[in-house]
């Protein structure tokens, strides 16, 4: 085999050498980036990582060794379950509440509590039923958090959606191929750099205490980081462009705005499409995060629950999340399948 | 007056050095009569593109100047000049993932207003030309709503040259417009640009890289070697030893002198 192909050929000069695999130079930046590494691991204590991660592996697999780990994920995981699906609800405290007209799917559950109370006649505490009626909704708690999780993802639509339309002339003006001048270039740039360098849950907190508790500083909270994002890729996909169809459309007379419309936008629009659902996934998690500083949504609704050790909600509440990312996740490939 | 319809076009000691110190051309002058299709040849290197450039100002010599009817090109007269000067590309020039349609639109950007290019709402006449010019250049209906990329080099060509006449132009200007096709499409998409160019007497520069379809199809053939000009004149003033002497064949490319 290897002789048929060294004899077909008559051999070139010396000076034709097939380059080598790695280099002199490769090597040594390889070694320089492993020490960089290795000193850098040690400040974020990766050894005690792998070790406590070992131990605890370890002692899943039955093995006779103590794990932290081990027992601290085993404490907080069964909590979670059974998940929390009903809801309950004492009438007493439902306004208009109609006996004859139930809701949907739920019915009324009688709880006897024993309470002591003082008998006048003989001074004596004693014990006696009391009779509390809740309204039971099986599937209520579940109805709640499918709720939530749909103003969550409001919140990460209307942050998108703000997005493009905040990134949109800060592309324009940070791609150096279109902007006017050198200026509006530099301040763009600074605007896209500075919007991206602040993180949603840092920004969530100040116009959480500008606009209150709700989701309108969720909503500007996740539209300003994005915008940063986007802003950027968008810039630079505008920048990569493939030049000819513009220089054709600069050569007839077209204005810079026509030459982003007939020439770059439909090159890049596959991509811009990917960024932009990008982000909304990205929205919709971040939206559960700044929850947790009052920004509305299901964070709002997580924390509440944490907060009250009512783990079982809480095992609802993060299935529920799971969930929404993984159909988003499957909606988004779908959309660019058909695109790209 | 006939002095000035004589030269539609006119180079005048046309000169170009880029700023990296290549000297592209060098003292070029000739003139293009009202109407004709005028063909440059020349090896690669030798200029072409740069003066084709240098008519609708995508590039500025640095000396000499470029007149069209007699009227210098200048920062001030440039926009007007875009307006009659339409190009044809090598590559087309087309956005592929665009429809032809809006590629077509593309061509008479110049003539829309900004507000109705970015919202789509382009006026009538020029949808209506759009499609009469696709037409024209026998392309079928269905061909209006496909990506640009998803035609064969030869339509692709035909949807540059139908955008070339958007505007009515005066002249348009071709950088070697068959370059990536085959010869029978070649002599097609050539037929079909003169024709289309003289019944609407529009003057007609293009580069080209086949002596055979400039003798087939120029009534003018200028010549440049490194930038200067070795021939200008008529298909039958040309002899096979001058052409020749403008392919030196130490700037034959490795392939042809094996
Ligand atoms: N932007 C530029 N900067 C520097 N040099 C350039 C530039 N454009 C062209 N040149 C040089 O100018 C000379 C002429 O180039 P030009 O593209 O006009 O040749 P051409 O005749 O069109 O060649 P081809 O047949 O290969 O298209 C070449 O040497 C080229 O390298
Ligand atoms: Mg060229």
């Amino acid at each position: 085999m290897t002789s048929a192909v060294s004899s077909s050929v008559p051999r070139a000069q010396k000076t034709w050498t097939y380059p080598p695999l790695i280099r002199p130079q490769t090597l040594l930046i390889a070694l320089a980036l492993l020490g960089f590494l290795l000193a850098t691991g040690r400040d974020v204590e990766m050894g005690r990582m792998v070790r406590m991660t070992g131990e605890a592996i370890w002692a899943t697999a039955g093995g006779k060794v103590d794990s932290q780990v081990a027992r601290g994920l085993g404490r907080i995981g069964p909590s979670l379950f059974p998940l929390q699906m009903s809801e309950r609800q004492e009438i007493s405290r439902i306004e208009g509440f109609d006996r004859s007209h139930l809701p949907w799917l739920s019915h009324l559950e009688v709880v006897e509590t024993p309470i002591q109370v003082l008998n006048p006649d003989t001074l004596r505490m004693e014990s006696r039923p009391e009779r509390v009626e809740y309204l039971v909704k099986p599937l209520g708690y579940l109805g709640h958090v499918a709720v939530k999780l749909w103003e969550t993802l409001e919140i990460a639509l209307w942050g998108t959606v703000l997005a493009i339309l905040l990134s949109a002339p800060l592309a324009f003006f940070s791609a150096a191929n279109l902007t006017p001048s050198r200026i509006a270039y530099v301040a763009a740039r600074g605007t896209v750099s500075f919007l991206r360098a602040i993180p949603e849950l840092v920004s969530a907190l100040f116009l959480v205490l500008a606009y209150g508790f709700g989701p309108i500083a969720g909503v500007l909270a996740l539209a300003l980081h994005a915008a940063g994002f986007l802003g950027k890729f968008y810039a630079e996909d505008i920048e990569n462009a493939d030049p000819k169809p513009q220089e054709a459309l600069v050569a007839i007379g077209a204005n810079r705005l026509k030459v982003l419309r007939f020439a770059i936008l439909p090159q890049v629009l596959p991509q811009y499409i990917a960024y932009t659902l990008y982000v909304l996934d990205r929205n919709f998690r971040m939206a559960t995060v700044i929850g947790l500083v009052g920004a509305g949504g299901i964070g709002q609704e997580l924390k509440g629950r944490f907060d009250m050790y009512n783990y079982h909600h809480v095992g609802t509440i993060l299935a529920g999340i799971f969930l929404a990312v993984f159909v988003i996740d499957q909606f988004a490939a779908r959309l660019r399948r058909r695109f790209l | 007056m006939t002095l000035v319809r004589d030269k539609h076009i006119a180079f005048d000691g046309i000169g170009k050095r880029f700023a990296d110190g290549t000297q592209a051309l060098d003292g070029v002058t000739f003139n293009v009569r009202r109407g004709a299709f005028c063909v440059l040849l020349g090896p690669s290197g030798s200029g072409k593109s740069t003066l084709l450039r240098a008519v609708n100002g995508l590039t500025s010599p640095s000396q000499g100047e470029v007149r069209i009817d007699g009227q210098p090109i200048t920062a001030q007269s440039l926009p007007s000049v875009r307006r009659r000067v339409s190009m044809i590309h090598q590559h087309f020039g087309l956005v592929d993932r665009a429809s032809v349609a809006e590629n077509m639109i593309g061509g008479a950007l110049a003539a829309i207003p900004t507000w109705r290019a970015l919202s789509g709402l382009y006026p009538l006449p020029f949808k209506r030309k759009a499609c009469d010019l696709l037409a024209t250049v026998g392309l079928e209906p269905d061909h209006l709503r496909r990506p640009a990329g998803a035609l064969s080099g030869g339509q692709r060509q035909r949807v540059g040259i139908a955008r070339a006449l958007m505007l009515d132009p005066e002249i348009i200007i071709a950088d070697e417009p068959v370059a990536s096709l085959d010869p029978k499409v070649s002599r097609d998409t050539l037929n079909l640009l003169r024709q289309a160019a003289q019944a609407r007497g529009v003057t007609v520069l293009c580069s080209l890289h086949q002596v055979d379809l400039a003798l087939e199809f120029a009534d003018q053939i200028v010549a440049l070697r490194q930038g200067r000009i070795v021939h200008d004149g008529p298909p039958a003033a040309l002899s096979g030893s001058a052409v020749a002497r403008f392919y030196d064949a130490s700037l034959q490319p490795m392939e042809s002198r094996a």
